[in-house]
């Protein structure tokens, strides 16, 4: 397997992802001991079952030769006795088997998913519907769990039953077994017919199921826009169409399992069997003892026969989810590690050569070239939707060019190892997300490996001037965040993302408009900590603070994905049209004391 | 093992029922389906004599073999079996079918309700509980509740038939009946010191699943900071940690589950042996017949059929009713926001009164103390001050977000608490800071508060904010699809899109929190332009932390941990040279072209007061 990964485990198990059977097959043979062992203890739980009828025909047997047959049936008792508790244990210990089989595979399935999700590269997940995402990785999940415990191991349990009535029949007389194996024979035949049905709702069932949970994933997140245009009920017609699509499924399904055929087949061949067995008595050719064990066995054909309905039906539902998880983890990637690449430390010379870049056919960025020797800081301006951020992604490849080529150090990106690149790169984004963990754990979030020191942590909050509001919390930097803990305000979240990126000591620094929400006092304190922090380090900062633009040492003007201008502030005052635009614009500062000095 | 429990606990909402209570809630969603629920119920009686009928006829055929050898009886009785078969699957075929509708019904309206009420629910809701577990509440355990609707309707055939094999089993030798009933007790025992078992185990194992769900759900929205800071393993290590938490649970509780049948099973048999020793004692003493001992052997199986099965299916019901559990919880749980009346508001003027309100988000930290603030209609209103101060809990109050402890909020003279806020929020238009985008194209966007809108009036609208300039940079203008959150746009896209979206909704009052952060000085330039027409008849509150928003306002609010310090014009605070001049100084200069981090003011060049595009 060469699938392209951005993170891969040490020694991960290598699963068959060729098709949703093979996968789930190469996941339990993972553990062969619980599948093989299970599988053996089921088939003797069978056997040992079965023998009941016959020692209950024995029984009968015994009782109609009066007295006499006393001490037979104690003894048939006893037996009975003795082989209950045997047969109670081991179908306990197949049955926790199959139970260990069933949640190792969904843990393992759930990591093999979670690793690969890591590695999928930013295009991929920019494509993926969260909601949906979530689905496959907990509903279908959850599908897959029980497809092995209850479903597997009721089929398999099942399936050995009727393979050992069909031999204790034959026990009794080969002749009996005209109509059980008929009946098997057309059972079979029913069942797959019923699977095929099957097959197509379920997955139908499974794929509305995430749409719907798409639906509900965006309303929930979206819910202060839906609250605040009074759109609820756009929302819920929304919402009801999904799911009533779902319901419709649901409905066929049951439809389907209630047309289920082998239980009428079953019927019939109840009939026939007693007629035969009638037959066979009046032709001397087996006694009444051997037509009661007979009918008695007969009978146990209803829990193979019953049970297929769910049990099938669960395994149709399994697979369904599973060619679902399969689908996304075989989706291709288009970034790797890149483990053979250049690995070192880095001196943050940047180079763009020709780029152009574009999500889909429309390119958003468009033969860009710049260079930024080590130190620099660079100062990107332009209008929304110029490129700028798309810029700033292709240097720790979270996307790729397209064509030309970004060069680190005179090496290509494409050529460094991704984690070397990756781990020397800090990025302080726009829409900060932070972890529902404790303040000190997203701080210390970049660090790789190494203990946490607290005092590392506490420097860096107070280098992102982040430390005093921390220290407000009630329990300051162990303060929960997000769920069950403080929702903090835009101004708060991006110092802390500051924070995290200074932890790091990253060679390029990546600011995309990290400052414009901190409105406080604490805003020139940041900037002064920035500007430390900038020292030495190659920094790409998109900003609109006319501040930050003036004091860059380059500016690169962006306009619909072309650089039109490039230089100092002094430069580009001169010869930018545009760039001049953006400061007419401005109403200049007049500090207090020339207002007060005009009065 | 304690290690194993954490992070287990109960969200704040959740509450505890009894079965009977769940049960009687759960057959509440079912009484709009009486009719169908009733057929059903006919066909489950049906199914279940019919099911009877096979033991009883097999008896009385071999006790015609052994008693007169009619074989022509027999055929008869064949007969009978094969169309009390047909009989019985053509029950359970429309059994199962009305069964499938009518919970498939059931489920939709639970699931609208579950998601209704979740979009009820104020602000405070979705600070508290994260999207992942209020999702998997609505889809995921109501899908668990169709479990256990459906497992009722079997458990009702299971009883039933058990009840009718007994009364047969009394009415043909009720000292063999008793006989066989002796296990009984042993059974419902077991199966009750079961439920409370089950039930504290279910809980815990579907917590843990949700723990896990959760942490897939943040490494799902997490996942471009992860690849920035290159910590896939330590994401990896802190979700295997937690999926292992969840194996460990969930496999003690699949034990409890998978061993009760086989123990069950093993006391069932137990009976069954009972029965052939005694029974066949009885035979031998010539008390009964060999057929009447035959049908009670056979029919015993049977008898303990439908208790084996039901102990079977109960991990499922106990789920599926834990499940339930979770949605009445969610629908039962108290909005924090009360509304007294439901008086949909004429046009509304605009002015909005503060008096001697207290609010706080918990019982922690007090946002609003004792705050009066008078809005006039018309007004724009720029709230500045320190992060935290509680500017964005001001808009987010008149939005009737939160629910505030003390004093009075009055929109036109009347109390916030009387209106009904559908209406009333029609009237109001949102900037927020990140605009949130439905996936969709542009135009689906700006259209999302007036569904009504023609594309003429988007058009309209979209070329009215910074002269259309930005539709050009969209690839495809307006049918340009912005992607699940927006995340196909840039930031300041976004923020243009929620702009004109708040300017088709043609409001009343306007909340703008910093809702220009990103959008560059250009476009920023041609917004403002825009807004000051837009902003001109109405009341406008801006929480804004750029100058040009600020000195455009009529009135501007210094605040301060909750408190209004200074409020009036750019001119006069800054010549009260007090907090406003203070804050302006030090906050606002670093926007200027003219302020060099950390070294302070440096001047470029000496202008007046006045705008340089009017000098």
């Amino acid at each position: 397997m060469s699938a392209r990964s951005e993170f891969t485990l040490a020694n991960d198990y290598q699963y068959n992802r060729s098709g949703p059977v093979r996968w789930i097959v190469s996941h339990l043979l993972r553990y062969k001991f619980f599948l093989f062992g299970g599988m053996f203890m089921a088939v003797t739980t069978n056997a040992l079952y079965s023998t009941i009828p016959l020692f209950t025909g024995e029984a009968f047997n015994a009782v109609q030769r009066g007295q006499t047959g006393l001490p037979q049936l104690i003894s048939i008792t006893l037996i009975l006795l003795a082989l209950l508790l045997v047969q109670g244990s081991i179908d306990l210990s197949a049955r926790f088997s199959a139970e260990v089989l069933s949640k190792r595979f969904t843990r393992d399935a759930r990591e093999e998913l979670y690793s690969n999700l890591l590695g999928k590269s930013q295009t991929f997940h920019n494509r993926q519907q969260v909601g949906d995402v979530m689905a496959r990785a907990t509903n279908d999940m959850s599908q897959l769990s029980d497809m092995v415990s209850p479903a597997f191991d009721t089929i398999f349990d099942s399936f050995s039953s009727l393979a050992v009535i069909l031999i204790f029949i034959g026990f009794l007389n080969l002749r009996l077994l005209l109509v059980p194996v008929l009946y098997t024979i057309m059972f079979l035949i029913a069942l797959r017919y019923y699977s095929r049905k099957l097959s197509p709702v379920s997955d139908r069932m499974r794929e509305e199921f995430g749409k719907t949970n798409a639906t509900l994933n965006e309303a929930v997140r979206g819910v202060e826009v839906v609250k605040a245009t009074a759109q609820e009920p756009q929302e819920i017609a929304k919402f009801t169409t999904r799911a009533g699509r779902y319901r419709d499924y649901y409905v066929e399904n049951g439809k389907i399992q209630g047309r289920y055929l082998p239980t009428l087949l079953l019927g019939i061949a109840l009939a026939l069997a007693f007629l035969h067995g009638l037959y066979l008595l009046s032709q001397h050719q087996i006694n009444i003892g051997d037509l009661i064990a007979f009918i008695g066995l007969m009978t146990n054909l209803r829990f193979v026969t019953f049970m297929s309905i769910w049990s099938f039906g669960l395994v149709q539902l399994g697979i369904s989810g599973a060619k679902r998880i399969i689908a996304l983890l075989n989706e291709e990637t288009n970034l790797d590690e890149n483990e053979q690449g250049h690995q070192g430390k880095m001196h943050g010379d940047l180079i763009f050569e020709h780029v152009t870049f574009g999500y889909s056919n429309t390119p958003i960025l468009k033969d860009i070239s710049f260079h930024a020797t080590p130190g620099q800081t660079i100062a990107i301006v332009g209008q929304t939707g110029a490129g700028k951020s798309s810029l700033t992604k292709l240097v720790n490849r979270i996307y790729d060019v397209q064509s030309g080529s970004v060069k680190i150090d005179g090496i290509d990106v494409r050529a460094w190892n991704l984690d070397a690149l990756r781990s020397q790169i800090s990025t302080i984004e726009q829409d900060v997300f932070l972890f529902s963990r404790s303040i000190a754990e997203n701080i210390a979030y970049g660090l790789k490996e190494q203990k946490v020191d607290q005092a590392m942590v506490e420097q860096a909050a107070h280098d992102a001037q982040a430390h005093e509001f921390i220290q407000q919390f009630p329990h300051g930097y162990d303060t929960e965040i997000g769920e069950r803990g403080v929702t903090l305000s835009g101004g708060q979240r991006q110092r802390l993302a500051i924070a995290r990126a200074l932890l790091t000591n990253p060679c390029i620094l990546i600011l995309d408009d990290s400052t414009s929400a901190i409105d406080s006092a604490t805003e020139d304190e940041i900037q002064h900590a920035l500007q430390r922090v900038q020292q030495g380090r190659t920094t790409l900062m998109i900003t609109h603070r006319l501040s930050q633009i003036r004091w860059a040492d380059s500016i690169l003007v962006l306009q619909r994905g072309e650089v039109i201008a490039q230089g100092t502030h002094d430069e580009l005052m001169k010869s930018c049209e545009t760039y001049q635009r953006i400061f007419s614009h401005y109403d200049p500062v007049t500090p207090a004391s020339v207002v007060v000095g005009q009065e | 093992m304690g290690f194993i429990m954490e992070g287990l606990d109960a969200e704040a909402y959740d509450r505890t029922y009894t079965d009977r209570q769940l049960i009687k809630r759960i057959i509440s969603y079912f009484r709009p389906k009486v009719g169908l629920m009733l057929v059903i119920t006919i066909l489950v009686v049906l199914g279940s004599c019919l099911d009877t009928a096979f033991p009883l006829l097999i008896a009385q055929s071999l006790d015609a073999l052994v008693g007169t050898q009619v074989l022509h009886t027999a055929l008869l009785l064949v007969g009978l079996i094969l169309v009390s078969a047909a009989l019985s699957w053509t029950c359970n075929m429309f059994r199962q079918h009305f069964t499938a509708i009518a919970v498939g019904d059931v489920v939709l309206k639970l699931r609208t309700d579950t998601f209704a009420s979740v979009m009820e629910r104020d602000m405070s809701f979705f600070d508290e509980f994260s999207s992942g577990k209020i999702i998997s509440r609505v889809t995921s355990d109501t899908d668990s509740f169709a479990t256990v609707v459906t497992l009722i309707l079997n458990l009702l055939s299971q009883v039933l038939l058990f009840l009718l094999i007994a009364a047969v089993l009394f009415f043909r030798n009720a000292h063999l009946a008793l006989l066989s009933m002796t296990i009984m007790p042993v059974i419902i025992l077991i199966a009750l010191g079961f439920r409370s078992l089950a039930r504290r185990l279910t809980r815990q194992a579907q917590r843990s699943l949700a723990r896990v769900n959760s942490n897939v759900q943040e490494v799902i929205s997490g996942i471009t900071i992860a690849k920035n800071f290159r910590q896939e393993q330590n994401m990896f290590d802190a979700f295997q940690d937690i999926n292992k938490q969840s194996y460990y649970v969930n496999v003690r509780s699949g034990f409890l589950y998978n061993g009760i049948f086989p123990i069950l099973v093993m006391i069932a048999n137990a009976g069954t042996t009972i029965v052939i020793y005694f029974g066949g004692l009885d035979v031998l003493g010539h008390t009964i017949s060999a057929g009447e001992w035959f049908l009670f052997v056979q029919s015993i199986g049977l008898l303990w059929l439908p208790l084996t099965s039901i102990a079977s299916f109960w991990s499922q019901f106990q789920l599926g009713l834990a499940a339930s559990e979770r949605v009445f919880a969610l629908l039962d749980a108290e909005p924090r926001i009360q509304q007294t009346a439901q008086h949909p508001p004429t046009r509304i003027e605009g002015t909005i009164d503060f008096q001697n309100l207290f609010f706080s988000y918990d019982d922690k930290q007090t946002v609003l103390k004792n705050f009066n603030l008078h809005i006039k209609a018309g007004e724009t209103i720029a709230f500045v001050g320190h992060t935290g101060a509680g500017k964005s809990s001001i808009g987010k109050l008149i939005a009737r977000f939160y629910e505030f402890q003390g004093g009075q909020l009055s929109i036109d003279g009347q109390d916030i608490r009387t209106f009904d806020l559908h209406a009333y929020r029609r009237q109001l238009g949102i900037v927020p800071q990140f605009p949130f985008l439905f996936s969709g194209t542009v135009t689906d966007n700006i259209r999302y508060a007036r569904p009504d809108a023609t594309d003429m009036e988007i058009e309209t609208v979209a070329r009215h904010i910074g002269g259309g300039d930005w539709l050009d940079a969209l690839p495809e203008g307006l049918q340009t699809p912005v992607g699940e959150t927006g995340k196909a746009l840039s930031m300041g896209q976004r923020q243009i899109v929620a702009l004109a979206r708040v300017l088709l909704q043609d409001p009343a009052i306007i909340i703008m929190d910093e809702a220009t952060a990103s959008i560059d000085p250009l476009t920023e330039a041609q917004i403002q332009e825009g807004l000051d027409v837009i902003l001109k008849d109405r009341t406008a509150i801006v929480i804004a932390h750029r100058l040009s928003t600020i000195r455009h306002a009529d009135r501007i609010i210094v605040i301060d941990r909750g408190n209004i310090l200074e409020e009036g014009r750019h001119e006069t605070l800054m010549q009260q040279r007090s907090h406003y001049a203070e804050l302006y100084n030090t906050y606002f200069r670093h926007q200027s072209p003219d302020y060099k981090p950390g070294e302070g003011f440096i001047e470029m060049t000496q202008l007046p007061v006045e705008d340089p595009l009017q000098a």
